[in-house]
Parts: C-alpha cells; structure tokens; sequence
C-alpha cells in the first residue's frame, strides 16, 4: 500500500485550515501528524477518511495493483478524535456490530475481538456494558474497534488522549503489533515521547503548513542549527525573562532553577552565557542535542513565539 | 437495492428499541389502567343509587328504580332543614307560582337524571290536557326513521363496518409513526451527540447507514402497528364474550386489509425517511426546533380524517393520489368505495417512487451534514441538497 497526497488545501468559510500540504507513506510505516490544537491535523485526517473533500490537490493510494483517488472505505480502520460507541450495549455487542459492518462473519469477528481484548485485558469484562468501564478502558475498546477488520491502512486521530501512562505504553505495544501485522498506520498526537518511539516518518505542521518533515533523524538534521542548552541556576530566575533574551528562542522549566534553552541561530555559546550571568550564578552548563519535543517547541516558536513558553 | 450492511444497520436499531420485557409491562399497566378506570366508573356511577327526593302534595309524579318521589306533609323549610341535618331526602322540589324549583345541597350527576324523569312526567300531564291518549304520546316521542339511499353504486355506506377497519387503520398509523418520530429522532441525534456517526461514516457509505435506520425503525412501527391490532382484536374479543356474544369477525374484510398492508408499509418507510432526513440535519435534539418539523407526518392522517364522511369526494380522491398523503387516504377510500383496480396500483406506484427518492433525500442530508460537523444546516442548505445529487 502507498499513500500519496499532494498539495492538498483546505478552507472552512474564512479559516485556512490546510495549506499546501504533501506527504507520502509507504506500507507498513507508522506515520504521525504532530502539531498544536488547529494546526490542521483533524482536517487531513478527516479528508482521508473521505468525510470532506480537498479543495484543491490530490490524495492517490494504491493497493494491491489498484489505484483509487479516495481510501476505500473497506482499507481503513479509523479512530476519530471525537470517539463514541454504544453506551448501554456490551463491549461484545459493540465490536460485533463494528466488524460485521466491515464485512467479517461472526466467527471471525469473534476470534479477531478475542485477540485484541486479550491483548488489552479486557477478556473479562466482555459482557459489561460500555458506560461501565473507565475512560481508558472505553479509549481501548475504540482502539479495537479500528483495527478488528485488519485494515491494510489505520487512521488514529489522538490515541494517546485520556490515557494514563501505563496505558499510553500498552498504546504503543498496540501500534507496534499493527505494524508487526503489515498495517500501516497514521497518527495524530501530542505526545512526542510517544511518537518518537513509534513514528518511521512525521509531519509536524502549525497554522495548515507542513513546519518540519521527515525522520526523527532528518528532522534533527534539518534542525542542526537549532542547539540546546541546559543550565542550572544557584536562584530562581524568572523563565520568561529569559525567553526575552536575544540569544535565545524559547526555554522549557526542567525542575527547580534547571532550564532548557534553545538558542537562537546567530548567537554564539559565550554570548549566550554572558546575557544568562545577568541573571545569577551558573552551576551547570551543558550542550545537549535535541529530543522530538524540544525541536516540536523550537519549531512551533520559529512559526509563532508566543507558543514557546 | 438494500445492501448487506443496511440491512446489519436495520437489524441493529430494531433489536436496540425492542425490549420485549419493557413492552410487555408497558402494555399490561396499560390494561391496569384500563381496569381501574372501569372500576372507578363503576364504584362512582350514581345510576345505580336510589335517591329520596321530597316532592309537593299536588305533584303526582309515578316513582322510578332510581327515584323515590314521596310526600312528607311538612313544610318545606323543615325538609331543607332535614336534607342539610341528615340523608333524609337527596333533594326537594317545590313549586312557586307554578314553577318547578330542585332543591339539593350541591352539584351531582344524578341531577340531570332527575331532570329527565321530570320533564317526561310534565311532557305526559301536558299531553293528556291535549286529550292524548298513551300511543299518541308514544308515537310524538318516537324519531323519525329517515333512510339514505344512495345512487353511487360504488359508495359502500356511511356507517359501515368498513369504515370501522379505515378508522382503525388510520388510528395503527398513527401509532405506527408516533414509535418511528421517537425512535429515528432519538436513535440519529442520539449518535451524533455519543459521537458514533464519525466511526459509522468511515464504515458504511451514507446512504447505507440511512437505508438501515430507515428500515430498522419501520420494522419498529409495524411492529407497534401489529401488536397493537393484535391488541384491539383481542379487546374486541374479550369484551365480546363479557358480553356474552359470539366472536364475530365477519366485518374484517381481507381484500381491504391486504390493501392495506403495502400502504401502510410504504407510508411507514416514506415517513421514517422523511424523519431520518430532518433527525439527520439536527446537530443538537436540545437546541434545534427541527425536530417539531417532524411532526408533519402525523398530517396526512388528520386530513384524510376530516374528509372521511366523503370518501368519493374531491377533497379524499386529490389526498389518495398525493403520495405524500395516499398512504392514508387510500386505504380509508378504499375501504368505503369500490374502485376499479388501477387507481390503487397507481396511487401505490406513485409513492413507492415517492419513497425512493425520498429515501435519497435522506441520505444526501446526513452526508452533507456530517461534513458540516458541529454546524446545524439551514432549511435553504437542506432543499439545495435534496435537489443535489451528490452521494458521496
């Protein structure tokens, strides 16, 4: 399977919600959309999906020798980011209905249903009606309802949401073993510790424009200049005096008097240093190359400074 | 026609409202209540009481089971004072300057009864003055039996018990629909609000989901529609043999009633489709006055009802014909008037074309809906999509 959109736009009245956007995805990839709330990530969600249509530009997926300009329904497994199943029936009786409308008979739909509440334990509480189960639990049971069908490709709008820890990690377990089964999947997000443990390929996107794409590693490469500076204060300074520094771009709290800096192009190391010694003494100074977030917090303040603190 | 999925959709929604144990205890507190309300008319009916009722020297007025006319000889101020001290008398009458006066304590039912027996006794002393004998009054009293005949040969009658089976199907439409305006308004705005409709959309083509919950709740409605015959026939039957007479069923015109059985089919579709296309444009069941517009269905039953004593007339054929309205027109029509065949066909043909598209409409409106996701859609933006042919 291969997706290709190109130059795709997309405008609700007034808002230009998507703006020149290309991607590709190969089969089996795990692809993630990253970007703050409005940055368009729904939109080319829900144009894949088929619910809205580009105004201008292309989507083409090929499959098996077949080449469609929308996704077939019967390809996808979709999470919406508003998600929703039937409250007063079973989880059974939800994922049944689900599969059976995607085409499966009712054994295979049990079996495949079996598998996957297994795999989130969920075995047991097959009976229970939806509205008994915690929020986390009902994200799950959403999750499975994507994948039961075993679509060649998965659309998860937010997966991550609402979930604790713990199950943010059975979250990428899950992703991971669609991959193992040849699924490709497509992901929207925040959660960047999350997705670069997962994601082969990203598009991190801001105001309806692609900002940065590629690999972790392209994008650390596109992003070189960007350099990053962790340092300790023996005082507490105050953070947003010190994003008003010319030499720096933004700075992220680590813990008490330890910041995160990311440094502006031009400056150099000592200019730097020099501006920060107006504030107090150093007692950690430490060049660091940047994580999937710190170039996500670099990148979204290129695009629009206030977002960086 | 009807895909595999429309039909797992119709499936769904008709076993998600049929809860079998709900409806049975709904239809017996039905019967409880029916009972209890027969009690209570029997335990208040004031007929069965007899009423002492104090009269004047002079009135010679002959008792009935319910009154007891008598004359106490005391005055009349002494009887009041007993009719408010005690239950000596129900009520007084008296006379002044020769008018009749009803003494009682306050307002009751029996009253008018009393009323009755009064005017027939004063009827009677007025024809006797005239020099009538008994049989003259007799025959005064008796109504004039006049007979219609008609010269239309295919007008069936006034009161017959055709018109009897049209009422009844009017009356099984009307339940009908009313189970399919809740069930569709709830079951599609439901989903939007439990934000199903997204993951359905990304399943099932529009027109797929709409065929489904047009059909599931029409099975719904005729299965209301059944039960609820089932239930009149077998009140007919149990009030036949309370009463002590055969169970006869030979008014039940078959011919008529497998007429009917497509109309009221189609009719049910037509109007779940109309439903499912407005439930389909409401964004939210709490703000949205859309849904009152859905009410519109109940319309062709109260106006083939008002035109029912003129089945031939202009008014019942232009409704048979309608498609919008044949649906409960024509069977009333032709359960009253003997027609030639092709006009039913017809009328059925038209409203099968009728629900075709209608069912389209409904289809197109959900799609053009969901992509307006969190915007309701105005009437201009609904009429511009049914006229579209957009389906996907």
């Amino acid at each position: 399977m291969q997706l290709i959109v190109t130059a795709i736009n997309k405008a609700y009245s007034s808002v230009h919600a998507v703006k020149n956007v290309s991607f590709h995805i190969n089969s089996g990839e795990i692809f993630a959309l990253l970007g703050p709330n409005g940055a368009g990530k729904s939109s080319i969600i829900r144009m894949l999906v088929g619910m809205t249509n580009p105004d201008s530009g292309s989507i083409m997926i090929s499959y098996q020798s077949q080449h469609y300009d929308h996704v077939p329904r019967r390809l996808l497994g979709y999470l919406p980011e508003d998600r929703g199943l039937y409250p007063d029936k079973s989880i059974e009786k939800n994922l049944l209905y689900l599969a059976q409308l995607h085409g499966l008979s009712k054994s295979k739909a049990l079996s495949e249903m079996e598998y996957w509440l297994d795999v989130f334990e969920l075995t047991a509480r097959r009976h229970d009606e939806l509205k008994q189960l915690s929020k986390g639990n009902q994200q799950k049971v959403q999750l499975i309802a994507a994948v039961l069908h075993q679509p060649a490709l998965v659309i998860l709008d937010e997966p991550f949401s609402g979930l604790d820890p713990i199950n943010q990690e059975k979250v990428v377990l899950f992703l991971q073993q669609l991959k193992a089964k040849g699924m490709t999947v497509i992901l929207s997000a925040h959660q960047m510790a999350m997705v670069e443990k997962l994601a082969d390929h990203m598009l991190l996107m801001a105001q309806g424009q692609v900002v940065l794409a590629g690999t972790l590693q392209q994008i650390q490469q596109q992003s070189q200049n960007q350099r990053q500076m962790k340092v300790g204060f023996s005082s507490e300074v105050n953070a947003a005096q010190l994003g008003q520094l010319d030499a720096i771009v933004s700075v992220q709290q680590l813990q008490a008097r330890h910041y995160m800096l990311t440094l502006a192009e031009q400056a150099s190391v000592s200019d730097c240093l020099k501006q920060l010694l107006q504030y107090g003494e150093l007692t950690q100074v430490e060049m660091q190359s940047a994580d999937l977030h710190q170039l996500y917090l670099a990148a979204m303040a290129r695009h629009k400074p206030e977002v960086a603190l | 026609m009807i895909s595999r999925q429309s039909l797992i959709v119709a499936r769904w929604e008709f076993l998600r409202f049929f809860k079998w144990k709900q409806q049975l205890v709904s239809y017996l507190l039905m019967l409880a209540v029916i009972a209890a309300i027969a009690l209570w008319s029997f335990f208040t009916d004031e007929s069965q009481q007899q009423y002492r009722i104090a009269v004047p020297q002079e009135l010679q007025i002959t008792n009935t089971e319910q009154f007891q006319f008598q004359r106490p000889g005391i005055a009349l101020e002494t009887q009041l004072m007993q009719m408010q001290s005690d239950d000596s008398w129900h009520a007084v009458i008296s006379l002044h300057d020769g008018q009749l006066v009803v003494h009682t304590v306050t307002g009751k039912k029996w009253l008018q009864q009393l009323d009755e027996v009064l005017q027939k006794h004063y009827r009677h002393l007025a024809a006797q003055q005239m020099g009538l004998d008994g049989a003259q009054l007799l025959a005064l009293e008796q109504p004039v039996q006049i007979e219609t005949r008609y010269l239309d040969q295919a007008y069936k009658g006034k009161d017959t018990p055709e018109k009897m089976i049209a009422i009844g199907a009017l009356i099984l439409l009307f339940v009908g629909l009313s189970t399919a305006f809740g069930q569709v308004l709830v079951s599609i705005t439901g989903e939007k609000q439990q934000r199903v409709t997204e993951q359905l959309y990304a399943i099932v083509k529009p027109q797929q989901w709409m065929d489904g919950k047009v059909l599931g709740h029409s099975f719904s409605a005729l299965k209301a529609m059944l039960t609820s015959a089932l239930v009149m026939l077998l009140s007919f039957a149990v009030v036949s043999l309370f009463a002590k007479k055969t169970v006869d069923l030979s008014w039940l015109d078959i011919s008529v009633v497998l007429w009917l059985i497509p109309f009221a089919l189609l009719g049910v579709v037509l109007c779940a489709s109309f439903m499912g296309a407005i439930a389909a444009s409401i964004d939210d069941p709490n703000n949205s006055g859309k849904s009152a517009v859905m009410m519109i269905t109940w319309l062709p039953m109260i106006l083939t009802f008002i035109v029912i004593d003129s089945p031939a007339g202009m008014g019942m054929t232009l409704l048979s014909f309608i498609p919008l309205t044949s649906f409960a027109a024509m069977p009333v029509k032709m359960a009253m008037v003997t027609m030639p065949w092709w006009q039913p066909l017809l009328s059925l043909l038209l409203l099968l074309a009728t629900v075709y598209w209608m069912r389209r409409v409904a289809g197109r409106v959900f799609l053009r809906g969901m992509q307006m996701y969190g915007k309701e859609p105005s009437w201009g933006d609904i009429v511009r999509w049914a006229l579209s042919n957009k389906t996907e």
